[in-house]
């Protein structure tokens, strides 16, 4: 029954590693960037939100305004910053992100002090729910229904607009698209800005179950490469696949091996690199 | 670039006179020590990064594993420092080169995330086998070697004993670079197809600089282990290889006195800026982004353009390839939705 | 100036080895605010100026033992600090190479266990005290309380606060219904919540540290658990974390701490009223002990007549005095100091007095092991 449970309880974190994962997954299946500064997104989405409800908004307000303001200063860096880099080798991608990743947890810091802080779910979620012997807080299983629609609505976003389209189309060839008249550089803004945005709101939703902390931001980027890794780069349902099996991994080591459990993941990692060096589900 | 600077002979000397120079202007002989076994760890780095083009986050795992070699040898076996040090040359070459010859299979991010995923599992690893790493509490109690019968406690004393060895790995680095297999590694660095299609084996030319880096950074890290008088945990872990990378492109390019330059101006800064100001990362965090956008030759870019300045040469090539030059990303069609 | 700092009349130079920077910079901003705390009060007293460095060891072994290193080799022989155990461990060795004293507060048994030496003195209670001060007296308050869970981080620090626990659970015939070991990196707890929970436990032990032992409480907060079981975290970390929490998630829990600044003590009382009147701040552990270890130094530095480090270990073993916690008494056989633990429950928003009156002591008392049981064999000369 245990490991039912632990299964249950992996899809459900699998669900924040897929929001968490995708942003970097789009960002580098369109501008084949490498962003290092992922986390630093999460971090910020996650103190952004304690923020908010400090000053006593609503979590529900404060949840996607931190999003939408960590995708707008996402928008500002790539505008002022990483746009300049792009033509770069991909040391310089590394070496630039990891440059921003630092500068933003010590801002952080510098703001909000070294000591992390809770966010309180919100009341209406702040119960758990009953199952015979499986006890679950209403607020993941919150997340784990808000994830679905949100992943849904990405599809729908990338695969059945038009937007999606020139995303698509982009990045296979930006040229062509400069060609045809699009304006490649705002494109690139946007999708950055998107998965950045995708990285903040992971980092508010799950500040109620985790609380802030400065150095949250280098677990979460973590989680992220693996995910985008197993699941293949720049594929969405990749991201969605691997996010859950990670989540699901991580979730039945606890009661299995847990001592190993980092162990395996990044042997399954490496493993997946050597087998399907796409991942599981990146077209080759 | 300016040819002369590039010289072995030159860069040899730039590097013995750094190594006379430090003892004069540092106060702190254990602080020119560390910037010495940085250093050739650094260089070790740039072997892989400038001259072959290969990013790896894998460094940290033979600087670790240097340390609890010396750490098993001198403490559990009580072996002397000499045997150690040229057990941990073999120990970091073999390593090296197993990950070498599993993560090349991939190239361009697959490859950097390979040795990622090995940096993570080498410290699972000494994490998980306390009983022979001391785990998170480090393995303490490592011991300065001895020479004519006198143990190298003093700072000084040890720095002359590690400079020694700096200069004489550096040299041997050196003779690699400047080898035939050194110019081969920077062939296929700029062009990977054409060198293999000229008929060198290219998998086993990079494997080989694997094992020659794993083995010097191995070296430089049981060095390290005897300076603190302890192999700690975060030896071995993934801000160990984010740090030798960091430094290697600060100093910059293809040049191994450029890798000694890094190594010395990240750990100085480091130890005045930590001194004053809490939040120091910020400062490097900034410094990694004015790198990125205006000193991609690093240090020894910028010392160029000031030589070239002053003696009004031509400025140096610019153009010129700047560190870790693998070719960006291949505009992949791969992606999928 | 560093340089004279032996000499009878220059300034005293007191070196604070502290992570001021890095992960666990909260606890080393506030550690340093207490050594300096205690050298002004020293200055007076001593008739001599009195210089506390900051050392920065980011929280890391290698950084502090270089920079121990250096300090010594300016002529700083007395040092203060040392928080997390790696770093502690190897300063300590480091400090007793070249003949220097170091005091700490840091957690690991082997500081005055198997790595125990001449020039290091400990200031927290060891995991045998630790568990001693808040499972058995759970478990006389409880006795209905049969079933217990632990989650335990797997590293000598966990092993050493488990085991113990399991020689209580053995001795008092409890049932240890199951544990879940987790790595030091682990952040996520659902997983281990979720096997406790299927034990049926009557009383969930924490037997992790630091934002880790924040991070289980809160999630086991979360799934509800704190209305189906006792929860006890054995090694809480003082008001800091009460701050990081917040009342809510405390309430009802128990906590193990070192130092509370409710404790009913003549120089604790002292403390307390000074700093809140000159800074508005209530003392926490890392300010508290920090502050309590560097006044050891000064008093023994006062005692001995002499800076000089062979006088000033001699005066502080064996040592006696009105310390944070009441009578304080320092071990000569193993340098550790001999103190109280404390057990604190946390209490309702509405029931605090201040916005720090977090919780009330429950209970307090001394346990140690042997000095030849915890493993010390102490060189002399």
């Amino acid at each position: 029954m245990t490991y039912l449970f632990q299964i249950l309880n992996g899809i459900g974190l699998g669900m924040l590693y897929f929001l968490l994962a995708v942003g970097l997954s789009i960002i580098f299946g369109l501008l084949q960037f490498v962003n290092f500064a992922h986390g630093a997104f999460y971090l910020l989405g996650a103190y952004l939100a304690y923020e908010g409800v400090e000053r006593g908004l609503s979590f529900w307000v404060a949840m996607p305004l931190a999003a939408v303001i960590v995708a707008a200063l996402a928008g500002v860096t790539e505008r002022l910053l990483l746009r300049r880099v792009y033509k770069l080798p991909h040391t310089f991608h590394i070496l630039v992100t990891v440059g921003l990743a630092l500068v933003v947890q010590e801002f952080v810091i510098i703001v909000w002090g070294p000591l992390g802080g809770n966010v309180a779910a919100p009341d209406e979620l702040s119960g758990v729910m009953i199952l015979g012997d499986f006890i679950y807080p209403q607020y993941r299983l919150f997340v784990i229904g808000f994830t679905a629609i949100l992943a849904a609505a990405l599809w729908w976003l990338l695969d059945r607009t038009r937007l999606g389209a020139i995303v698509r189309a982009g990045s296979e060839s930006p040229q062509n698209m400069a060609l045809l008249g699009y304006d490649t550089l705002s494109i690139n803004t946007a999708i950055f800005a998107l998965g950045a945005g995708l990285a903040g709101l992971a980092g508010a939703l799950a500040a109620p179950m985790r609380g802030v902390e400065p150095f949250m931001g280098v677990e979460a980027l973590g989680i992220a490469f693996v995910v985008v890794v197993i699941g293949g780069m720049g594929s969405y349902a990749g991201a969605l696949a691997a996010g859950i099996l990670v989540g699901v991994a991580q979730s039945l080591m606890a009661t299995l091996w847990p001592e190993g459990a980092r162990l395996v993941i990044y042997l399954g990692m490496a493993g997946i690199i050597m087998a399907m060096p796409r991942g599981l589900l990146g077209r080759a | 670039m300016i040819p002369i600077l590039d010289r072995p002979l030159v860069q040899f000397g730039l590097a013995t006179a750094a190594v006379l120079i430090l003892p004069l202007v540092m106060r702190s002989g254990t602080l020119a020590s560390e910037i010495l076994i940085f250093g050739l760890a650094v260089a070790a780095c740039n072997l892989l990064l400038g001259y072959t083009g290969l990013l790896s986050f894998g460094q940290g795992i033979f600087f670790g594993i240097g340390s609890y070699v010396a750490g098993l040898g001198l403490v559990r076996a009580g072996l002397p420092a000499p045997v150690m040090l040229a057990v941990s040359l073999g120990v970091g070459a073999l390593v090296a080169a197993v990950v070498g010859w599993v993560s090349i299979r991939r190239q361009g991010v697959y490859f950097v995330m390979l040795t990622l995923a090995f940096s993570q599992m080498f410290y699972f690893l000494a994490y998980t086998f306390s009983g022979i790493t001391g785990g998170d509490n480090g393995f303490l109690d490592i011991p300065r070697p001895t020479l004519v019968g006198t143990r190298l406690t003093d700072p000084w004393t040890y720095y002359a004993y590690v400079a020694v060895l700096f200069l004489v790995l550096f040299a041997a680095l050196q003779r690699v670079a400047l080898s035939t297999f050194g110019r081969t590694l920077l062939a296929i660095r700029d062009n990977e197809a054409r060198a293999g299609a000229i008929g060198y084996p290219v998998r086993a030319f990079k494997v080989a600089a694997f094992a020659i880096s794993g083995a010097v950074t191995a070296f430089a890290g049981a060095l390290h282990a005897m300076l603190i008088g302890v192999a700690p945990l975060s030896n071995i872990d993934y801000h160990t290889s984010e740090t030798l990378l960091i430094m290697t492109i600060i100093g910059g390019s293809a040049n191994l006195f450029a890798s000694l330059l890094g190594a010395g101006a990240y750990l100085l800064a480091a130890d005045a800026l930590s001194a004053i100001w809490p939040r120091w990362l910020l400062a490097l965090g900034l410094l990694l982004i004015v790198i990125t956008l205006f000193l991609q030759r690093g240090l020894w870019g910028l010392i160029e353009r000031a030589i070239a300045l002053v003696t009004r040469a031509p400025p140096p090539d610019d153009p010129a390839r700047p560190v870790g030059t693998n070719p960006p990303v291949a505009h992949a069609p791969e992606v999928a939705r | 100036m560093l340089r004279s700092a032996r000499a009878a009349d220059g300034p005293l130079v007191i070196g604070a080895p502290l992570p001021i920077s890095g992960a666990f910079a909260a606890n080393g901003k506030f550690a340093s605010l207490g050594a300096a705390f205690a050298a002004r009060e020293a200055a007076a007293a001593l008739g001599r100026k009195i210089v506390v460095t900051d050392i920065d060891t980011e929280g890391k072994p290698a950084p502090a033992a270089r920079k121990l290193q250096e300090a010594m080799a300016q002529g700083t022989r007395l040092f203060a600090g040392g928080i997390l155990s790696s770093e502690a461990l190897v300063m300590g060795k480091e400090a007793t190479k070249s003949d220097g004293v170091f005091i700490t507060t840091a957690g690991a048994d082997e500081i005055t266990g198997s790595d125990c030496n001449r020039g290091t003195f400990r200031w927290s209670v060891p995991t045998f005290g630790a568990i001693a001060q808040t499972v058995r007296p759970l478990i006389e308050q409880m006795p209905q309380a049969k079933r217990w869970y632990t989650i335990t981080p797997q590293y000598v620090f966990g092993e050493g606060l488990l085991s113990a626990a399991k020689v209580v659970f053995q001795e008092k015939g409890i049932e240890h219904v199951g544990n879940s070991y987790h790595s030091l990196a682990e952040k996520e707890f659902s997983g281990y919540l979720t096997n406790a929970i299927a034990a049926k436990p009557d009383v969930l032990l924490l037997l992790n540290f630091g934002s880790q032992s924040s991070d289980a409480l809160r999630q086991a907060v979360s799934f509800g658990l704190k209305k189906r079981m006792t929860i006890v975290l054995a090694w809480a970390s003082g008001l800091e974390q009460f701050e990081a929490l917040g009342a809510d998630l405390c309430e009802g829990v128990y906590f193990g701490v070192q130092y509370w600044h409710g404790i009913d003590s003549p120089l604790n009382k002292e403390l307390v009223s000074k700093l809140r009147e000159s800074a508005k701040m209530t003392p926490n552990y890392s300010f508290a002990g920090s502050y309590q270890i560097t006044k050891l130094l000064l008093d023994a530095v006062a005692k001995a007549g002499s800076a000089e480090s062979p006088a000033v270990i001699k005066a502080l073993e064996g040592l006696g005095y009105s310390g944070l916690t009441g009578h304080e008494e320092i071990r000569a056989a193993d340098h550790q100091i001999i103190k109280d633990y404390y057990l604190l429950k946390g209490k309702a928003k509405s029931a605090m007095k201040d916005k720090d009156d977090f919780a009330d002591v429950v209970t307090a008392g001394k346990s140690f092991l042997s000095p030849e049981s915890a493993g010390c064999k102490m060189q002399q000369g």
